[in-house]
């Protein structure tokens, strides 16, 4: 197996296990694909992940989340601050992102889950 | 094994996808959209500056001479509020605060090319368009030295 390197921002994202994918079978994970490099290296284009719904994050928690200005848009980044007004979200390859230094901080209300695990 | 029937299972079965991409899910970003405008708006300026009113009383010549200068000064306006749109957009949205850190006089220089977009647009100023461009082309070099690339500026004209 091999490891993904991880940006020294957050934590890393594990390997999925047997019981994640029952989970997703269940209907307890959604399943995403990502598109873009703004997560490298922890992510890469055409990875696969799989999300807990959540309406809960912690600064360093990889999140799913819907675009805070297009509703038919969803987006991976990372969380690097929260308030009770919502997320702040950064991209771990900060040079090609962008987030919430371009669209400020994402409401709770967008909040979609967590990234638990890459398939 | 597990591993494989993933690696089946992604490339058969891909999932809907959610965007981390490198410039936000719009698009691209390159200076040269505010380039090509901002040359209108140059271009417009030379020629306005360089139509000579016709002599006499002529009413067709006369129509035809003020049809021709509202056509440029309409360019003009409305190709150096773009440039200055594309400007503030790649300001505010590509340009990040390390990307600061690497060009102190970022901002000074985005402010600067802005305001002379807005010159250009309600005058008929040679020095204040070839200005422009100029502030232009230092984002230009700016802007690819923090994508890591080596991009030759140019003109269209």
């Amino acid at each position: 197996m091999t490891e993904r390197a991880v940006h020294e921002s957050g934590r890393p994202v594990r390997r999925c296990r047997p019981s994640d994918l029952l989970l997703w079978l269940l209907g307890k994970r959604i399943r995403v694909r990502v598109s873009g490099d703004s997560m490298a290296p922890t992510l890469t284009d055409g990875d696969h992940v799989l999300v807990i719904p959540s309406d809960e994050a912690e600064i360093g928690d990889l999140v799913l989340c819907k675009h805070p200005y297009r509703q038919d848009i969803r987006i991976i980044k990372r969380v690097s601050d929260t308030t009770s007004d919502g997320l702040t979200l950064v991209g771990d390859n900060a040079s090609q992102s962008t987030d919430s230094t371009s669209f400020g901080t994402v409401p709770w209300s967008r909040l979609i889950g967590r990234i638990c695990a890459q398939m | 094994m597990l591993e494989t029937a993933l690696k089946i299972l992604n490339q058969k079965l891909p999932a809907d996808s959610a965007e981390a991409h490198c410039d936000g899910p719009c698009g691209v970003y390159d200076p040269a959209s505010a380039r090509i405008a901002a040359e209108a708006g140059l271009s417009m300026t030379k020629k306005i500056l360089a139509l000579a009113p016709p002599e006499g009383n002529d009413g067709a010549a006369w129509a035809a001479y003020l049809n021709t200068v509202s056509r440029y000064v309409a360019i003009k306006e409305e190709q150096t509020h773009i440039a200055k749109e594309e400007l503030l957009v790649l300001w505010t949205d590509y340009f990040k605060p390390h990307h600061l850190e690497a060009y102190p006089d970022l901002h000074d220089i985005f402010w600067k090319a802005a305001k002379l977009c807005s010159y250009v647009k309600v005058e008929v100023n040679l020095a204040h368009a070839e200005e422009m461009m100029e502030t232009i082309e230092k984002i230009h070099n700016i802007f690819w030295a923090t994508k890591g690339r080596e991009v030759a500026y140019y003109t269209a004209s």
